[in-house]
């Protein structure tokens, strides 16, 4: 309970304090460039990662859940792209 | 409005993988306004269920977080020459969706600024504490998640997270790096896996940094 009030403070703080830094520091860094590239790359790897991370330490279990929930992903994208093709 | 309704799922996801974090409902509300940054809190609520450890786990939220810098940097126009709690308040209503949005409506000629940025961060707020809070009510009225196997809906969480965050091929190369670190991390190197998937997030981007295709 304690811990899980702290883990909300500190994300609390630290998203604040990244969210402002961009527009003091904002001349600072760069929009385009190395920097930037990796930066915008972050949320993405961070993500696959955790989904390795995930079925790595999973056992089978977690791998058919994995597959199940790509396939279900893969077939709403689908099944979205056809819906915008032929009513949107 | 699409955003909204994107928002109230992705909110309602949120709120039932919290309760698997063992959040109570003023905590998921309490979070949902003051940090305001879905994928970070649904990073969180994971590292916690899978007992990273508070500090890790609010180190990988940040991580991910760390974007929003290029966000609020690329509007920083917008908030300039305003007193000191309407930046405040505009930086912390910054999110991905108003932003784009801001963007979307300047790109086509319409006169957009802070008044409208806050309004869309406002509308987004209610929206997320809302759909997080009955998530997490509706999860707590179960009795035993794990039998429904929610345990698994982490990773389908972040399965169709990754899927949104694809831009094209040129985040293949990265993305690969970041699985291979991660395995070696575990597997050769026997880290955590906590930070195992810190290994892999700082590969991934250093590789996206590298190659940089602009």
């Amino acid at each position: 309970m304690t811990e899980t009030w702290f883990v909300i403070l500190a994300l609390t703080v630290g998203t604040f304090a990244i969210r402002l830094s961009g527009i003091f520091v904002g001349q600072m860094i760069p929009q385009q460039g190395p920097l930037a590239s990796g930066l915008r790359a972050v949320p993405g790897c961070l993500i696959i990662s955790l989904v390795a991370v995930s079925l790595l330490s999973g056992g089978p279990n977690e791998w058919g859940a994995g597959l199940v929930a790509l396939v279900v992903t893969m077939a709403s994208g689908i099944a979205a792209i056809w819906l915008l093709r032929h009513f949107g | 409005m699409p955003l909204a309704i994107g928002a109230a799922i992705y909110g309602l996801a949120f709120g039932l993988l919290a309760a698997q974090a063992r959040f109570s409902v003023i905590q998921v509300g309490v979070m949902g306004a003051s940090v305001f940054a879905g994928g970070s809190q649904i990073v969180v609520a994971q590292q916690m269920v899978a007992g990273a450890g508070a500090v890790a786990a609010v180190a990988a939220g940040l991580a991910l977080n760390l974007r929003l810098m290029l966000v609020t940097a690329s509007i920083r126009d917008v908030y300039a020459g305003r007193p000191w709690w309407q930046v405040a308040l505009g930086a912390h209503l910054t999110a991905d969706e108003n932003w784009a949005l801001m963007l979307a409506q300047s790109a086509r000629g319409r006169n957009v600024g802070y008044w409208y940025l806050l309004g869309g961060g406002a509308c987004l707020v209610v929206v997320w504490c809302i759909a997080t809070v009955a998530g997490v009510a509706f999860a707590r009225a179960i009795p035993e998640p794990k039998s429904l196997g929610m345990d698994f809906a982490f990773t389908a969480a972040f399965i169709a997270i990754a899927r949104s965050l694809w831009t094209g091929r040129r985040d293949l190369a990265p993305w690969l790096v970041a699985v291979a670190a991660v395995a070696a991390s575990i597997h050769l190197a026997g880290f955590a896996p906590s930070w195992a998937l810190m290994v892999g997030g700082v590969a991934g981007a250093a590789t996206a940094g590298m190659l940089h295709h602009d």
